[in-house]
């Protein structure tokens, strides 16, 4: 644990707490009874919770208030937890957001579609003039 | 300064925003439509209001309501699972 503030210039010393242990992406960490999942994770220097589901950009802590959604977490397999507003527990086992495939995902220049049916239907004419098959 | 994100579950920063209401003279929900701003795991509750406010910027047009676009329920993000009771974990 590195990132812990525990002795704090208004607050005072950390008090002493019950150790808690879990896991995140495989690897072991402990944090303190009380804490939040966010909290045990910072306080170990884990800033990265997840990646945007189709980009892959990292995401972590945004609102911490439970508003935003972006510390989401797979928590004891349940997808799509708060890390921000779940007290962590002995021997959870947490999982990283990760990238998933987009199938749906056109490659093409979504400008380049027809808007409306006249738009369609014009297109269709010419593809059938450049292509004596159809 | 274009590139600052505004819909962080869709991905969607100012720049493209900007780009389709200019292209299109869209609403502010016919952009939410477009870009997806707002249609993200979170419902929108982030950037719902900053949406608005940057249409009213760019087009003028003034939010109808209190509540900023529109709301559609559930108010959090439920699994079909809980939905229907299967699981309960809370």
């Amino acid at each position: 644990m590195n990132n812990r503030i525990v002795d704090h210039p208004i607050l005072g010393k950390i008090k002493e707490r019950k150790v808690i242990s879990f896991t995140f992406d495989g690897k072991k960490y402990t944090g303190y009874e009380g804490d939040t999942i966010a909290s045990a994770l910072l306080a170990n220097g884990i800033r990265k919770l997840r990646v945007h589901e189709e980009s892959g950009n990292p995401r972590g802590i945004y609102c911490n208030i439970g508003h935003c959604f972006e510390c989401r977490l797979t928590v004891d397999q349940e997808p799509g937890v708060r890390a921000c507003l779940t007290q962590l527990q002995e021997n959870m086992v947490i999982e990283s957001g990760k990238r998933l495939p987009a199938p749906l995902k056109s490659e093409g220049n979504r400008d380049d579609l027809p808007r409306n049916y006249a738009e369609f239907a014009k297109k269709y004419e010419e593809s059938k003039e450049d292509d004596p098959r159809a | 300064m274009d590139k600052i994100i505004i819909c962080r579950c869709e991905e969607v920063d100012l720049e493209e925003i900007e780009q389709t209401v200019n292209k299109y003279g869209s609403s502010a929900r016919e952009t939410k439509l477009r870009t997806r701003a707002g249609m993200g795991y979170c419902g929108g509750r982030t950037c719902r209001p900053m949406i608005d406010t940057i249409l009213e910027q760019l087009t003028g047009e003034k939010p109808k309501d209190k509540i900023p676009l529109k709301v559609q329920p559930p108010v959090r993000p439920v699994s079909l699972a809980r939905l229907g009771d299967k699981t309960h974990h809370e």
